[in-house]
Formats: C-alpha cells, sequence, structure tokens
C-alpha cells in the first residue's frame, strides 16, 4: 500500500515514462518461477567439498592441531590450517576505516594461536563429498589452553579486565564536540538522562553463504560467489599473493545481504583450495555456519543526557555509546563513526557532545549490518525524545518540531545535508495515516501509538572515495544493453539500473538487458551496502545513457533537419513532433551512427565528491555525500497479562528524493518495517561466555508472516537527492526508525518503558509487575 | 548431521509391525520431528518404517459416543474437519496456531504424541478431553490414557515396536466449554512457551467436571490435577478462579531455557487459567440464561 506524494511546485512539472512507477522488476519472474541460479546452483565435475573446522571454545590458547585422524578418513582430499597457509599474517580484514586505536586487530585467516570467539576458524576440509568433509570436521581435534575471556563491553573496560588484544580493550573512539555543551546544560531548566541498551542482530538473509572456486585455462581463479562486493579479488589475490588480474569473482543474484556477506574469509578459502587441490571447490554454509560465520550487529549501550529548556528547545546534549566490537574489529571503526554522527538524529542541537567507543570482547564479532550503527542510535534518540517531552510536559510530536533540523542546517558534523530535509511532513503524514485508535475490548489489552524519525546517511564515507561505473550500449533492433559490475542483493538494483537507461533511452524495461558482477568483464560498481548502489552506479547509467542520448540526438538532428532539442525518443522510436516523416526506429538511428562512427555505446564512471577525514577531536567536517529523513509509525496492543505484543499498524513515510521503481521503494519499507520489528521484539542472540544458545531459525525468532500486519508506505520525492533525477538512498533509512517506534507505542500503552531491546514478553510482564509494587 | 539408513513403506498395518519389531526400526510420519532429530544427530535409527502407505490409518470419526482420529491425520486434517471444529474445539484451535502450513500438511497427530515433547500443541487439548491413545504391535494392542502415556521428559511408555494407530475420547456432554490458548514468542513457527487447554462441564450452576492440562511447563505435559479438585462440585465465582489459578500454577514445574523464564511460565499458567477458566464460565452463564 502506498500514498502519493505531495510535491512541490518546483518540481511538479516533470514527468517520466516509467521512473517512480510501480513496475515489474526485471528480476522478478525467474525468481518467482525458480528459474533464476544463485550461486549454490553452480557445479562442475570433480568438484570438492569445503567445510570450516572452528573452534569450540571462546578463548583459549590453541596448543595442537592434531589432523592426522581427519586425513585418514576415506575420501578426504586436503585440510588446511595456519601452518599451510602461503602468508600467514595474511588478513580478511579490509583495511578501510580510519579511527582504529591500533592496526594489530585483524583477524587471522586460520587460527595459529590464540582463539578469541567461539567459532573461530582453524581449518578447512575439503572433501569427495559433504558428508565426508563433515565427518572429517568431526574427526578434527584441538588441544586448547583455556585463557580466561571477557564477554561484556562494560567488564571490558574495567581494570584487571582480560585483554583481547594488546593493552587494553578499546578498539575505537569516535567524538563529536560542537558548541559549549557545559553551558548548553547551565541554560537547561531540565536535564534528562537515560541508559538505552540495544542488542546483537543477526542477518539471517535466505540464502546462506555459498560459492565455487576453479582455476581455468590460463591459471585466473574463478571464483563464483554470493557476495555483496565482488572486488575483494583484489584482497583475494594479495593473500595469494598473486597479481590481482589472476582473480576473478563472478558474482550471481545474491539471496540477501544486509552487510552479512560484506567479509570474504570463505571466498579467500576457496581459492586457496582450488590453487592447492587443482580441482573445483564448493563451500556451501549451513544455516548454522552462517550463524557463527559471519559478524552480527553491534550491540550498543547508549547514554543520552539532554538539556531541556522548558518552553522545550534542546540546549545540550551529551551522549556515550559503547558498542561490543566482538573479538575483531572488521568494520567498526565505520559503524562507530554512523553511530556518532547520528547520535543528535534529525535534530538541532548546537551543543553536542558525542563519546562513541568500541571495545573488544570475546563475543561474535561485530560488524555491518542494515543502518551501520545510525540506526542503533535512532533507537536511543528517538526513545529518548519521547522520554524529554514527558518530562517537559509537551506533546511527543510538538516537541519534535519544535527542534527539527530544516533543510538547508548543519547536521552534528557541522556538514550541510545538499538534499531537503522533510522529517516534520514524514511524522505528520505516517502519524496521520494510523487514523482512529484501535479501542481494546478484552480489559487485559491495552493499546498505544509511538512514532520515530531518523536521520541515516546514503552513500560511502565521504573520505573513503567512491566510484562506480557502468556501461550502456544501443543495438541495431533498438534494444539496450547494460553492463555493471555491481551485485544485486534482492533490493532491486540491476532492474533500477535498467530502468534508468530505458528513462533515458527512451525505451521499454524489457528491451534492456544487463549483465552484471563479473569483476573480469563489467565495469566495476563497488559494493552494495551503504546504501550507495543506486545513487552511485545509478548515477553512472545515467550518465552514460546521456552521453548516448546526446550523440544519437545530434545524428538525427541532422537526419531531419532539425535541432537536437527538437527530437524526441519514446517507446523505441525517434521523433520530431508528431510529424510522420520525421520519425524511425531508435535501432535504426544506431545502425546510422554505426556507419558514420558515432558511437553509440558509452562507458561512464560516477565518482562522489570526496572530502578530507573528519577532526579527530570535534567529528567536524563531511561524512557523508547526503542523508535520507523520514519516519515509521506504530500502534500496538499489549497484553498486560503475559507481555505479548501485536502490532497493529505499521506505516513508514519517507523522502527517497525520487522513486525509481515505486514497487522496489515500497518492498525496502515493507523488508525494513518486518527487519525491525524482529529487532526491537522477539530476535535475540542470547550468547553464554561466547557461544550462541540461539543458533537456529528456532531460537533466533524473527516476525513470521503472521506476526506482520500490513505495512503501508507513505512515499515523499523532494527530488532533492544526490542520487539520479534526486534519487536519495531507502534500503537502510527504511530500518531506522522501526523499532523505537515500536519501544514508544509500547510504552504508551503500558505507561512504563522499558530500556533494552528486544521488548519479550516477559521484560514487559516483568516492567509491569515492577510499576505494581 | 547426515545418516543412511534404510527406507520401508509397507502398504499393510500388519507389514508395518512386523518391521517394526526389529529394535533398530523407527516409525516415520510426517517426518517434520524425526528428521529434524536425525539432522542434528539426536536420533540414528538404521530403518525408517514410513506409514503414508498404509490404509486407515488417517481417518476421523465422530459419533455420537466417542471421537476416533486416525495416528497418520496431519494437523491440517484436523483443521478441515468442520465437525471435529464442534466436537473437540480446543484440538482444532491447536491445530489452527501449530507450526506453519507446510508443516501442518505433514506433522501427524500420531507424531506428535509420540514424540513426547513437553511443547507438543495438540497433547494439551487431548488431555483436557480424556483422550486413550491405541497402541499396537505384532504382538497385540493395548489402550493407555493419555494422561498416563507420558512418564518424563521425552519418556512414554510406548515399547519401540508398538505403533500409535488411533486416539479417541468421549464426546463431550452439553454445557461444556473446551478451550486451548498457545502462548508463544511469535504467531508462526514457534515452540510453545505455555500451552494451556482447559475443559469445563457445567450444570444448575455447579461445575461437574474439570480438566486443566498444562504443556511447556513441565518434563510433560500435566494436569493440574489440585486446580481442577478446586473447581469441580464447586459454584463458580471470581475469588475461587483466581484461587484455582493459582494453584495450577504451583502444580507446574517449569525450566528456564531461551525462550522464556521459569518464574515467566509460571506467572503466564496463572493468568491463563483464570483468563480461560473465566472465560468459559462467563460464556456457560451466557448459554444457560439464553436457554432459559
Ligand atoms: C518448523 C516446525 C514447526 C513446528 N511447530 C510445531 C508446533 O507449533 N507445535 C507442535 O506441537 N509441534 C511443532 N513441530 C514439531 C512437529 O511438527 C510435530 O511434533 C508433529 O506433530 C510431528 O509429527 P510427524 O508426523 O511429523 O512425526 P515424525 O517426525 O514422523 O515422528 C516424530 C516421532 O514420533 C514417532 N512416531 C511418529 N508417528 C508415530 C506413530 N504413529 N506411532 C509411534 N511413533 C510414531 C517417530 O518415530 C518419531 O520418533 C514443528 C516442527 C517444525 C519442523
Amino acid at each position: 500500500m502506498s500514498a502519493s506524494t505531495p510535491q512541490d511546485t518546483a518540481t511538479a512539472n516533470v514527468e517520466f515514462n516509467q521512473l517512480g512507477k510501480p513496475l515489474t522488476r526485471t528480476d522478478a519472474a525467474g525468481k518467482v518461477f525458480g528459474t533464476t541460479p544463485f550461486a549454490g546452483d553452480y557445479a562442475m565435475p570433480q568438484m570438492l567439498h569445503l567445510q570450516v573446522v572452528r573452534s569450540t571454545v571462546a578463548s583459549a590458547k590453541l596448543l595442537k592441531l592434531n589432523t592426522e585422524k581427519a586425513r585418514a578418513l576415506d575420501g578426504v582430499v586436503e585440510i588446511l590450517t595456519a601452518d599451510d597457509l602461503p602468508n600467514p599474517s595474511a588478513t580478511p580484514h579490509f583495511h578501510e576505516a580510519y579511527g582504529e586505536k591500533r592496526p594489530m586487530t585483524d583477524p587471522p585467516l586460520l587460527v595459529s594461536d590464540r582463539i578469541r570467539f567461539f567459532g573461530e576458524p582453524l581449518a578447512v576440509i575439503a572433501a569427495e563429498t559433504s558428508e565426508i568433509a563433515a565427518q572429517a570436521c568431526a574427526l578434527v581435534e584441538a588441544e586448547y589452553e583455556p585463557v580466561q575471556g571477557v564477554y561484556d563491553p562494560q567488564e571490558a573496560l574495567q581494570p584487571g579486565a582480560p585483554i583481547v588484544h594488546g593493552e587494553d580493550n578499546i578498539m575505537v573512539e569516535r567524538k563529536i564536540r560542537k558548541g559549549d555543551v557545559a553551558a548548553g546544560f547551565e541554560d537547561a531548566d531540565l536535564i534528562v538522562e537515560n541508559t538505552y541498551r540495544t542488542p546483537f542482530q543477526e542477518h539471517a538473509f535466505l540464502e546462506p553463504e555459498v560459492g565455487l572456486a576453479w582455476v581455468d585455462e590460463t591459471g585466473v581463479i574463478n571464483i563464483r560467489t554470493c557476495a555483496q562486493d565482488i572486488e575483494h579479488f583484489r584482497m583475494i589475490a594479495d593473500v595469494l599473493d598473486l597479481p590481482h588480474n589472476r582473480v576473478r569473482i563472478r558474482g550471481a543474484f545474491v539471496g540477501g545481504g544486509f552487510g552479512g556477506k560484506e567479509e570474504c574469509a570463505r571466498e579467500i578459502y576457496m581459492a586457496l583450495m582450488a590453487l592447492k587441490t587443482g580441482r573445483p571447490v564448493r563451500l556451501e554454509y549451513s544455516r548454522e555456519d552462517s550463524f557463527v560465520g559471519h559478524g552480527k550487529r553491534h550491540p550498543m549501550i547508549l547514554r543520552y543526557k539532554t538539556g531541556v529548556t522548558k518552553d522545550g528547545k534542546i540546549s545540550a546534549l551529551d551522549v556515550d555509546i559503547l558498542a561490543d566490537s566482538g573479538a575483531y574489529l572488521y568494520l567498526s571503526a565505520n559503524v562507530l563513526l554512523y553511530a556518532a554522527v547520528a547520535a543528535p538524529g534529525p535534530y538541532k542541537v548546537d551543543n553536542l557532545k558525542v563519546c562513541a567507543r568500541a571495545v573488544a570482547t570475546n563475543n561474535m564479532y561485530t560488524s555491518a549490518f542494515r543502518g551501520y550503527g545510525a540506526m542503533q542510535a535512532c533507537a536511543a534518540y528517538e526513545q529518548q525524545m519521547d522520554e524529554v517531552a514527558k518530562a517537559v510536559g509537551k506533546d511527543p510530536i510538538a516537541f519534535r518540531q519544535q527542534n527539527y533540523l530544516k533543510t538547508g542546517d548543519p547536521i552534528a558534523t557541522g556538514f550541510v545535508p545538499p538534499g531537503a530535509i522533510w522529517t516534520d511532513q514524514c511524522v505528520d503524514r505516517a502519524w496521520a495515516a494510523l487514523g482512529p485508535r484501535v479501542e481494546p475490548v478484552e480489559p487485559h489489552i491495552k493499546t498505544g501509538r509511538g512514532v520515530a524519525a531518523y536521520q541515516q546517511s546514503y552513500g560511502k564515507v565521504s573520505f573513503l572515495g567512491d566510484t562506480s561505473e557502468a556501461w550502456v550500449g544501443v543495438e541495431f533492433d533498438g534494444s539496450v544493453v547494460v553492463r555493471s559490475g555491481v551485485a544485486d542483493i534482492g533490493g532491486g538494483q540491476v532492474s533500477s539500473l535498467a530502468q534508468i537507461a530505458a528513462e533515458v533511452l527512451g525505451v521499454g524495461l524489457d528491451d534492456v538487458t544487463i549483465y552484471k558482477t563479473d569483476s573480469a568483464l563489467t565495469p566495476l560498481a563497488g559494493r552494495t551496502a551503504a546504501t550507495r548502489t543506486l545513487s552511485m552506479t545509478g548515477n553512472a547509467t545515467k550518465k552514460a545513457s546521456e552521453a548516448i542520448r546526446s550523440r544519437l540526438l545530434g545524428r538525427a538532428a541532422i537526419e531531419f533537419g532539425v535541432k537536437p532539442s527538437e527530437v524526441l525518443l519514446s517507446k523505441g522510436r525517434v521523433l520530431v513532433g508528431n510529424a510522420p516523416e520525421k520519425s524511425m526506429r531508435l535501432g535504426d538511428l544506431a545502425r546510422l551512427c554505426h556507419i558514420d562512427g558515432i558511437q553509440a555505446s558509452e562507458l561512464a564512471m560516477h565518482c562522489a565528491t570526496h572530502a578530507d577525514l573528519l577532526d579527530s577531536e570535534t567529528g567536524q567536517g563531511q561524512a557523508h555525500p547526503d542523508y535520507t529523513y523520514g519516519a515509521h509509525a506504530i500502534e500496538v496492543s499489549v497484553d498486560t497479562e503475559t507481555g505479548e505484543v501485536r502490532i497493529l499498524k505499521s506505516i513508514g513515510a519517507h523522502d527517497v528524493g525520487q522513486c525509481i521503481n515505486r514497487a522496489a521503494v515500497e518492498d525496502q519499507i515493507e523488508g525494513g518495517a518486518q527487519n525491525g520489528q524482529g529487532y526491537a521484539l522477539s530476535e535475540e542472540m542470547l550468547y553464554n561466555e561466547g557461544k550462541l544458545m540461539t543458533p537456529s531459525l528456532s531460537e533466533y525468532l524473527m516476525p513470521t508472516s503472521m506476526d506482520m500486519t500490513e505495512v503501508e508506505s507513505i512515499i515523499l520525492e523532494s527530488r532533492s537527492g544526490v542520487g539520479p533525477f534526486g534519487a536519495k538512498g531507502i534500503g537502510e533509512p527504511a530500518i531506522s526508525a522501526v523499532a523505537p517506534a515500536i519501544a514508544n507505542a509500547i510504552t504508551d500503552a503500558i505507561g512504563v518503558r522499558i530500556f533494552e531491546l528486544p521488548l519479550t514478553p516477559e521484560r514487559i510482564v516483568n516492567a509491569l509487575m515492577d510499576q505494581e509494587s | 548431521m547426515s545418516c543412511a539408513y534404510d527406507l520401508k513403506v509397507p502398504i499393510s498395518l500388519q507389514n508395518a509391525l512386523d518391521l517394526l519389531s526389529d529394535a533398530q526400526s523407527m516409525p516415520l510420519a510426517g517426518g517434520t520431528n524425526l528428521l529434524v532429530e536425525i539432522r542434528s544427530g539426536k536420533e540414528r535409527p538404521q530403518r525408517l518404517v514410513a506409514l503414508d502407505r498404509i490404509e486407515g490409518l488417517a481417518g476421523i470419526d465422530i459419533n455420537s459416543e466417542t471421537i476416533t482420529i486416525g495416528a497418520r491425520a496431519t494437523v491440517g486434517d484436523l483443521l478441515r474437519s468442520t465437525e471435529l471444529a464442534k466436537a473437540a474445539p480446543s484440538l482444532v484451535k491447536a491445530a489452527g496456531v501449530f507450526a506453519g502450513q507446510m508443516v501442518r500438511n505433514a506433522g501427524t497427530i500420531g507424531g506428535n504424541i509420540a514424540c513426547a515433547s513437553p511443547a507438543a500443541d495438540l497433547v494439551p487439548p487431548l488431555m483436557s478431553l480424556d483422550a486413550q491413545v491405541t497402541l499396537q504391535s505384532s504382538s497385540g494392542s493395548r489402550v493407555v490414557a493419555l494422561d498416563e502415556y507420558y512418564q518424563g521428559y521425552k519418556q512414554d511408555v510406548r515399547r519401540p515396536d508398538e505403533l500409535v494407530t488411533q486416539i479417541s475420547m468421549p464426546r463431550l456432554p452439553d454445557q461444556t466449554h473446551n478451550r486451548f490458548y498457545k502462548l508463544a514468542r511469535r504467531r508462526g513457527d514457534a515452540i510453545t512457551v505455555v500451552g494451556l487447554a482447559v475443559t469445563l462441564t457445567v450444570s444448575d450452576g455447579v461445575c461437574r467436571k474439570a480438566r486443566i492440562a498444562m504443556g511447556a511447563v513441565a518434563p510433560c505435559v500435566i494436569r493440574a490435577r489440585n486446580a481442577e479438585a478446586l473447581l469441580e462440585g464447586n459454584v463458580f465465582d471470581a475469588a475461587m478462579i483466581e484461587t484455582a489459578a493459582a494453584q495450577a500454577a504451583a502444580e507446574c514445574a517449569p525450566i528456564d531455557d531461551v525462550r522464556a523464564s521459569a518464574q515467566y511460565r509460571r506467572h503466564c499458567v496463572r493468568k491463563l487459567t483464570r483468563r480461560l477458566v473465566a472465560e468459559a464460565w462467563n460464556d456457560l452463564e451466557a448459554k444457560v440464561e439464553a436457554d432459559v
């Protein structure tokens, strides 16, 4: 469901052939009919099956790894341990962050001496069948010497706590300083201080990790894998000590990523084994492997201290964020940057102090997950906004209104986002769409409603630099080819590129064929992450298409004796007004260009604006290219006896800049609502001394269709984003505000706030009992 | 993770029972429990005896005295029987909140009973309906009351060579209310945190018979016999219902696990017993008034 947009007068006259319409994605039919091959569908003759041997303790010295018995098993072909690595210090860590305290926290590819988390890879087995590989796995004997571990980020900071790496457990520290916080608190009539806790979260994509690697006839290592980033071929080559051009990653449609398929240890294992055995190798994770095989969302403890005047202005904000990075750094440095930048939310806070730290523990390591630290901050600041509103006796929305950032205002880092800030419209629309309140009939049921707004970046961190390429060409029959290395992780990424080319070149979506995700043959487009793909590769595709368009129009203008601006491309034809004699098929024009040596194809690159590092003391500068703003509103019912929660209404209102495919935008909003609902209510990764106690989908409880209500999407289009046609991003933004909206609704229903997510029935019952006594 | 086994697909019950007299054999009904256990290595049978080709094992028969359900009836079969919905409402309610569509298509009532899980959803309703289980082996058959069938965590009186062939229960008298509530951490595909079934028969304003069966709050599904005794022979009032609910909570023996703590489960047994008994009582009162 979705409601249409109020268009402001400046942009109301833009007319598109297909942009913004709810089109059937180009990848839909194959997926619905089951004909789309995923990485796991590829097989080769003589293929071996891999299995990763993992530690069964979280903190220990590895004294000995005994592989004899496993090697002796019939059908076992090869076993790789740390001793067999060409470069023992090789690491699957990607060095793209700044702000790590030490560079000495890289995870080893395979453990040689020190085990730091439960499930850490010790060896890789290659066998003739996956059954034999699994059997061999159980035969590998590891001798451990226990080392005292630390499993709580606050304990990890205490003097005398076990140290995971180096000298202390602080892995990353990010700071933001703006204005005069002490003076701001002086000006406050009231100070509200609360601490919010957010949990681990598992990506739980439909498709657990899988891939196939082989060495081809020219000696190039080919890897067919489900990955968000095919440009890890460089890292893989570095580990193998090969030139970068000797490793090729070919993607496939990916069955979900959410940040969980950005790592590349498993591709490195496959490449090493393919080289070592000379045979194709396949590595498929079971769901259990997947639970221990990739980093999780950072749990955070967020302390918010807000100074507010009695008429409702925020005068100062002091935020302290402590994140559990688990045993290794991975992307923690950037995740904490996102959390720090997002800390005040979409509000104007002149006196601001943020300290965000990631601390090492012997828990599962944490890394990228949809929202990337900013959504944890949102979970805290939007609950805090309700608490502050209550403390000053204001309506939560009226209080927010007084403090919203407006278009043109600088955010926490002093940067002025180029796009519009339509928070107020989004909040108002979402709230209004809740309609009349559901009145409970049963005495044990209470209902409540809540809203949350957010600010979430789209596009990669600006100081890292970012480019993306796409190639577009027009065929002699008017069909269009797009080639781009983009990884489609299920969001309709390739379909949107096809649509952009179709829009610019005046053809239908069905007329475009897209070749994707091959690090050797398709132009490199960067990682599908950070809500960057549409804005980066979309712009590259648009740029390429426009270059072709302008050459085609030029040639057509000569043909028809008119000005290029008088020529139209529409429905596969080239037209001048409605003069029938001045019209031809697009393909014929492409052929004319060919004869004249005018290129009907183009390779284009889009480059994001690069910025300096943020100031390390004040955090001032440009962190991201731009931000998406929006809101989510929720109505719940709560069973006050059992603590069960029902989501009655779930409404997302987002300014996406410009919809490319409206249906795909709705998919993101609905998926974000589901993903955020699980985070708020039921998904729990319970660890006991680093060991996951909820390692399957029967214990890790994501909402099912039975748990979801129909999600309503309200799509606003400010046409102000830095993406193609003014698009912003919606992938990550869609999840941001869901959990705090649910938390605020539950608080509204039961009259007491629970400061720790998820809001399980048991926590609700306990809170109600505490309230009674 | 995997295991090789021999699969037998007998077409007669006798044939199945003969195969099961071999100690290495296990019955395979819908497989929705067994295959999960095999995958995780908790069960390693050498031979599986599939029950799905055996005639006459899946019927639902309801006459004026008795309800009889074949062990091979799937959860979906229970849901589709409109007659059963009237005759045994709590059972059909439990079938409706059972797993998800795919598992309901395959999972059977016999498998649900025989897996002996404390969280098996069909068992509390059946127990509250005084169900009996027919066990058959190549050497004969016997009938066991469901409330005497379980002996502890995943322990039952069934010998490995015996099959559950049918489940039967008496028709409910008039003026009887029969309810089930599944408390779980989500609405689809969830393992029960507390399953509660209540059957109350009232005449002349007096509770003639009470059955309260509790799932997932003890090593096996149990009845709250003391709470039942408090209700039976009495006229209902709010205080008495509250006392009986507290008694049911005292009778259960829950544990802490990843889904919930023992304390929470006990709390919910109390609240839900009170709720279900009160609802049944209110409905019956309303019904008496309507009859007048
Ligand atoms: C995703 C999922 C969700 C689930 N949700 C629920 C739920 O909500 N509620 C619930 O109660 N259960 C649930 N289950 C568990 C399972 O589906 C049920 O217990 C089901 O009733 C088992 O029946 P089955 O026919 O599949 O038994 P099987 O798996 O075939 O057998 C289970 C056990 O009983 C034995 N057995 C089977 N039939 C007989 C017989 N006639 N006589 C003697 N022994 C027999 C088998 O040897 C085996 O030991 C779920 C399972 C899954 C996988």
